[in-house]
């Protein structure tokens, strides 16, 4: 063989060697250092506010402990570079992300199971925050430290311009979502604005994401569970299928929801809102703070969601600290966690004026009209209270998500697919989801 | 390589010698010879150097391990466990994925026969050595350096689907109706290729306009004198002129059209129905959305393959013609 080809074979050895050392088993517990700087990694843009108030809870926590922490803001394909490190053995500390991601953090066994009895703090927790925590077998691996709930944002001045009462029911919901599309309530004379405001693209599944607030409080379901941590398809179901034909005609039949929403994400929809194309909007709190400024508060007000068929259920959501395999400061990470979520660790969250951390607080000691006066915060906390509702902590909830925003996208975008052999379909599709990931119903 | 192996290459050593003496003064002609070749010989590998081991860094061995990922199931802090063929299964197996290629293989070749035909089409106009000509060319070419974020955007917004959108009004003044545009399962595919299209011509058009600049001025003349009209000049002289150029372009849109990626992803994520899910945003949902890096990589190699496949194919059909 010529020496360029053995140059050339090396070559080739080398990088199938270099690439089979990145898959090694799991490494063993670290050697223990309680003085180590912890690694903290959470998803928010760079530079940006989310940022700061996460520099301003990690100084609070030094303070408070002792304990040194090194802050990474990371907001896009925060995931991908997570598993980077998880393939280098060298995951951050602690990470800060959404709730959702527990079950694919567990079962890739990125994440430390938490030791309630040296976390004092949890004894405060909100129920259903410390149970947004725990893995499909029940046992607790993160906390939360900020919650979020939907609520419907109206345009004020556009209902008042009709006459209208904010919506209790879904009847009320649909007329007023109707009159702000045809009765041209920004006076201008033209019929071009949309009763509501929706993200139906199928990108990170928001169409899933935003019909969950519907679905739930029609008693219907994405996945119901079915006993022992097993689930089983239920997009078929009456209340299911229901509340899929109900939202279906507020687009198909009454057109009242805002055109091109079947390839809107977050940002443009917002838009719509803020621009006064759009005159209602189910979402967080998150954007008050932005549409205060552009809109002004006076212009729009913030109610419950109706009352659906069943009852006023709601999307809850919201941040959790994880806390990373791997760790040599064990006792940082179980101290950081008892922090944010202590009422002093939520309060300093809540600081700001837009670079909160905390939403809503989890920590039922904490009262938010004391920390935020506004009475619109106040309507939040007691929605997510009452009605606030997770998505199931499943091995893998994005598949879930993923395949119930493409059909609901599908059903939004053609008015003439036929729905219940489209749930039908997916039905089929959500069962190999949950057999694939070991939890379906015999 | 040793000496004695590079002593038949050297010279017999010239004048009366012994043969013992004419093979040692041939071993030192040969060492000294031979250490100036051997010299030569390495030195364009290390210029290259730099550039293989970024290569090698950066390329090569992501590719090895994206080929090694698709049969294995990926969980990098647990272990990867090896799977066989389980993940091209998965993907073979799957609906969605017969239909994103399907769809791919409909976007890339509109695109490519698009970008090619109004390339051509800017090129032929375009044509000449007018100093206003270079500044047309460069507005033209504009498209191609705005960063494709940017162009889906525009593209978004000219595409609202409503009657006071930008392009609905102006279908709107000939008399027709609202489009839906991307976010109608009937039109999101041809709205998506005319985006592309519109991006890619001018690309296609600076090639072209480089290969006319090789197409011999007196065969127009002759055509010329010989009664062609400007339709048989193009089709008898320029297009046959331009033969290479055409299957190297070809084989750029195609890969380019097969590899499409960004365009889909912020103009409709695949939707609305699928009905513009590609190869790419369907990996991109496996892989990096539902971490399933394995299935991913499956899929990715799968259409690495295709793509080898069309340039190969191509390269052979051009070896044959020039033959």
């Amino acid at each position: 063989m010529r020496r360029s080809r053995w140059i050339g074979a090396g070559f080739l050895a080398s990088a199938l060697v270099l690439t089979s050392c990145t898959s090694g088993p799991a490494g063993v517990d670290a050697k223990q250092d309680p003085h180590a700087t912890l690694e903290l990694w959470t998803r928010t843009k760079p530079g940006g506010p989310g940022e700061q108030g996460t520099l301003r809870l990690a100084q609070a926590f030094e303070k408070a402990t002792g304990h040194k922490v090194k802050i990474t803001a990371i907001f896009d394909d925060f995931e991908t570079k997570l598993q980077q490190r998880a393939a280098q053995k060298k995951l951050p500390d602690i990470v800060m992300n959404d709730v959702t991601q527990l079950g694919a953090m567990h079962s890739q066994g990125l994440l430390r199971e938490i030791d309630l009895s040296k976390i004092k703090n949890s004894k405060d927790l909100i129920g259903q925050g410390l149970d947004s925590g725990k893995s499909v077998q029940g046992k607790q691996y993160a906390l939360p430290y900020s919650a979020q709930a939907s609520a419907l944002l109206i345009r004020k001045d556009w209902r008042q311009k009709l006459k209208l009462d904010a919506p209790r029911t879904w009847d009320d919901f649909a007329a007023m979502a109707k009159a702000f599309t045809t009765q041209d309530p920004d006076g201008d004379g033209k019929q071009n604005t949309a009763g509501l405001a929706a993200p139906l693209s199928t990108k990170r599944g928001y169409a899933s994401w935003y019909f969950s607030n519907f679905l739930w409080a029609a008693g219907g379901d994405f996945i119901t569970e079915s006993g022992k941590g097993t689930y089983r398809p239920a997009m078929t179901s009456k209340a299911s299928v229901e509340a899929m034909r109900w939202f279906r005609d507020l687009g198909c039949k009454d057109k009242s929801v805002q055109p091109g929403s079947v390839t809107m994400d977050t940002p443009p929809t917002n838009e719509t809102f803020e621009a006064g194309k759009t005159g209602m909007f189910v979402v967080g709190p998150y954007l008050l703070p932005r549409f205060d400024e552009t809109l002004g508060k006076d212009t729009y007000e913030v109610v419950p969601m109706p009352k659906g068929p069943k009852d006023a259920t709601v999307l809850a959501e919201g941040g959790s600290v994880y806390l990373m395999a791997g760790s040599e400061n064990r006792a940082g990470q179980d101290a950081f966690v008892d922090f944010a979520i202590s009422a002093q660790g939520q309060k300093v969250g809540m600081e700001g004026d837009t670079g909160f951390v905390v939403q809503l607080p989890v920590n039922k000691t904490v009262n938010i009209s004391q920390v935020r006066p506004d009475p619109r915060w106040k309507t939040y906390a007691e929605v997510y209270l009452a009605s606030g509702r997770y998505a199931p902590s499943i091995p893998n909830w994005t598949p879930v998500r993923q395949a119930t925003a493409d059909t609901v996208n599908a059903l939004m975008a053609d008015c003439g697919l036929d729905l219940q052999a489209k749930l039908g379909e997916l039905d089929k599709q959500l069962a190999g989801i949950l057999k694939e990931q070991g939890i379906a119903a015999s | 390589m040793s000496l004695d192996q590079a002593g038949p290459a050297a010279p017999p050593a010239p004048g009366p010698a012994t043969r013992t003496a004419g093979r040692r003064g041939a071993g030192a002609v040969g060492r000294r010879r031979n250490g100036g070749r051997s010299g030569r010989r390495w030195t364009p590998w290390l210029f290259l150097a730099p550039a293989l081991l970024l290569f090698l860094y950066f390329k090569f061995i992501p590719m090895v391990s994206a080929l090694t990922m698709s049969f294995q199931e990926v969980q990098p802090y647990l272990g990867n466990t090896w799977v066989g063929t389980e993940n091209y299964t998965t993907v073979l197996q799957s609906s969605g994925f017969r239909e994103a290629a399907w769809h791919t293989v409909v976007l890339a070749a509109g695109q490519t026969a698009g970008s090619m035909a109004l390339g051509l089409a800017l090129a032929l106009l375009m044509e000449g050595q007018s100093r206003r000509l270079g500044f047309v060319r460069s507005a033209a070419f504009l498209p191609v350096v705005v960063p494709i974020a940017v162009v889906a955007e525009l593209w978004r917004i000219m595409y609202h689907p409503t009657e006071d959108g930008m392009l609905n009004s102006l279908l709107g003044l000939v008399g027709f109706g609202p489009s839906g545009f991307i976010n109608d399962p009937d039109t999101s595919m041809a709205s998506i290729m005319l985006t592309g299209i519109w991006r890619g011509a001018p690309y296609d058009m600076m090639i072209f306009l480089a290969g006319l600049t090789g197409v011999d001025r007196g065969l127009y003349e002759a055509a010329k004198v010989d009664g062609a009209s400007r339709w048989q000049r193009i089709r008898y002289v320029t297009v046959p002129g331009l033969r290479s150029v055409f299957s190297i372009l070809f084989i750029l849109a195609a890969i380019r059209g097969l590899r499409v990626f960004t365009e889909v992803f912020l103009l409709t994520n695949g939707g609305p129905d699928g009905s513009t899910e590609v190869v790419m945003t369907l990996i991109y949902k496996l892989g990096l959305e539902q971490n399933r890096l394995g299935v991913g990589a499956a899929g990715a190699v799968l259409l690495f393959v295709a793509t080898l496949i069309l340039t190969v194919v191509v390269q052979l059909l051009r070896r044959r013609e020039s033959k």
